[in-house]
């Protein structure tokens, strides 16, 4: 077995002890070629990507983990900083290369690199830089795992989804973006902060474009079994959809607050995105608010990847939820799709 | 209760659903004064602490934490990336704030805060920063949670364990430092990995000053039952002490490769000091390498040290120090490694 990290002072040129540590049994066989190894590549080790790789670890969902990134200093610390931890965690193989053949085998290929937005940069400008980025990283990902889930991070979320389902050539099913699963967790925890309740029992979702024209879906709301705005009408309390609105724009500010005071976002976005990779790999068949083609979906005709409540499984997109939607919410999918398309159309794909 | 992240819309002000959607039931008491809340707080929310704090909420090992530092910006900017994961966690409390108060009541004080060495500084002189800083932490922490353990990571650990220790007025048994518990995780690993075994089957300590003068106890590693040194000799297996020393080297040099090649660590010693709060608070009675008062072990009498031994853990801290058999050089080697501890001390008047 190929090892990790070597040892010079332990092995063959000092230290040998593991010629004659273990002994085999009589009659045993080798272990199979294909053992049903779970392994998760995360492609981008920065903040985001690191946390990510952590919280996998730390919640025990693979077997092995790869990691790759263009710095090869950076990877091999931030290597060698999981492995050191290996006395308080389950087992688990870390690699850490440049090279795009450690990621071979996959089952799930989470991709958070990016280039960053230049102060005064266009979006489209930071997509077009993304697109040549992408062009470099997603064909080696998707040979080395013909079969894999691509689960994209990097953002523009929704049109780098799209970006990486064109150039894999894989089916639908197995391209998701991270989308506003994270966006959907801060709606949920500002409703449940303010009714003292536990996050979990909050259902609500914010879907379309992860981005300045997401929709809150304010008629799917629901608390331990309350569909929120039917319980306001009959308790007579009054509200206006400007509140309703400021609520939505807090929720979409979560993010630049949090880069404002800290610098960046990191443990949320882990957390978040470890928690579609645990649905995924251990078939959860849970519903989740991510990035998928809306094309044929609620009104929208282009070949579009926005967020929408989703139900994911061992084989990635099992289907979307058949949600009621107001006149109103529809049409602001509907303009997300199209603000989307946009910047699509642009790139010459 | 205390709201953590105040809205402006969800609220008396603005969209306030809470007054009508919950009713008590009848006869319903209102709940106890102190309820049996699991705090803990981290006081430095640099990479170590916030690796520490995240850990800690990903293990679901607290009810509640509270992060301490002296900057207010970047505290709020943790807390809210924290909570904003809601959704994916058990539910936690978790505050953020640059005054002392937040750690009231604590169960568990992990202190990683400290100044870092500026370039031609000399050791003695950063310990006397960090002694001025930890004499503006360490009372109040102290008088807030006087019950608590205090669990010290700062470097350089074992003289700081030694000060927090004096300036809180604690028992000796509830400061602890963190001490060799990474390193022994690293040697550990090292092992492990050449054996392609778990690394949690390799019982492996190193000891002493969590420095240069470290002790990699050989003579008690232990592999699934088998003693190294003794299979060594069994098997015929020559080696030199020379090899033997290299490679405790080579755990020594671990963190300062991890900080080369990406500036700092932060995973690892998270890991580490996690797993030293679940043997704590959960009462795990577990054995770890970390720094305690030495005085009285392995003939270490001048002075009151602290430095790692293999200690075992529980909800009252120090249970005690397994009485594990070295050799006439590793004894010697620990003295000495106490020396080198005490010669810092003696110099900072504490």
């Amino acid at each position: 077995m190929q090892k990790s990290a070597s040892s010079t002072n332990l092995g063959p040129g000092g230290l040998d002890i593991a010629q004659s540590f273990f002994r085999p049994i009589h009659g045993a066989s080798p272990p199979p070629p294909t053992s049903r190894n779970t392994k998760i590549s995360v492609i981008g080790i920065g903040n985001v990507g690191m946390a990510i790789a952590q919280t996998i670890l730390t919640q025990d969902l693979a077997d092995e983990l790869a990691l790759v990134d263009v710095n090869a200093d950076k990877l091999r610390g931030e290597m060698l900083d999981l492995q050191h931890a290996a006395a308080f965690l389950p087992r688990t193989t870390i690699s850490a290369s440049v090279d795009y053949s450690s990621t071979v085998g996959s089952d799930l290929l989470i991709v958070t690199a990016g280039a960053r937005q230049i102060p005064g940069e266009s979006r489209l400008n930071l997509v077009q830089r993304n697109l040549a980025l992408f062009s470099k990283i997603i064909p080696p990902l998707s040979a080395g795992s013909p079969e894999a889930i691509l689960l994209i991070v990097s953002n523009p979320v929704d049109v780098l989804t799209y970006v990486a389902w064109k150039l894999s050539g894989f089916p639908t099913n197995r391209v998701i973006g991270s989308g506003t699963n994270l966006d959907s967790s801060r709606f949920r925890f500002l409703i449940a902060d303010h009714l003292d309740v536990n996050a979990q029992d909050v259902q609500a979702y914010i879907m379309g474009e992860h981005g300045d024209t997401s929709v809150a879906l304010w008629s799917s709301i629901s608390v331990g079994g309350v569909p929120i705005l039917s319980f306001l009408e009959r308790q007579e309390i009054a509200y206006e959809k400007q509140t309703l609105e400021n609520i939505h724009k807090e929720v979409v500010q979560g993010a630049y607050e949090v880069i404002g005071l800290k610098g960046y976002t990191s443990w949320a976005i882990g957390y978040s995105v470890t928690n579609l990779a645990r649905t995924i790999l251990r078939d959860q068949h849970r519903v989740h608010p991510v990035s998928v083609l809306a094309k044929g979906l609620y009104g929208i005709d282009g070949e579009v990847f926005l967020s929408l409540p989703t139900q994911l499984g061992r084989r990635g997109v099992l289907g979307v939820t058949n949600l009621h939607l107001t006149e109103e919410e529809s049409q602001q999918l509907k303009e997300s799709a199209l603000a989307i398309m946009e910047v699509q159309s642009q790139l010459g794909i």
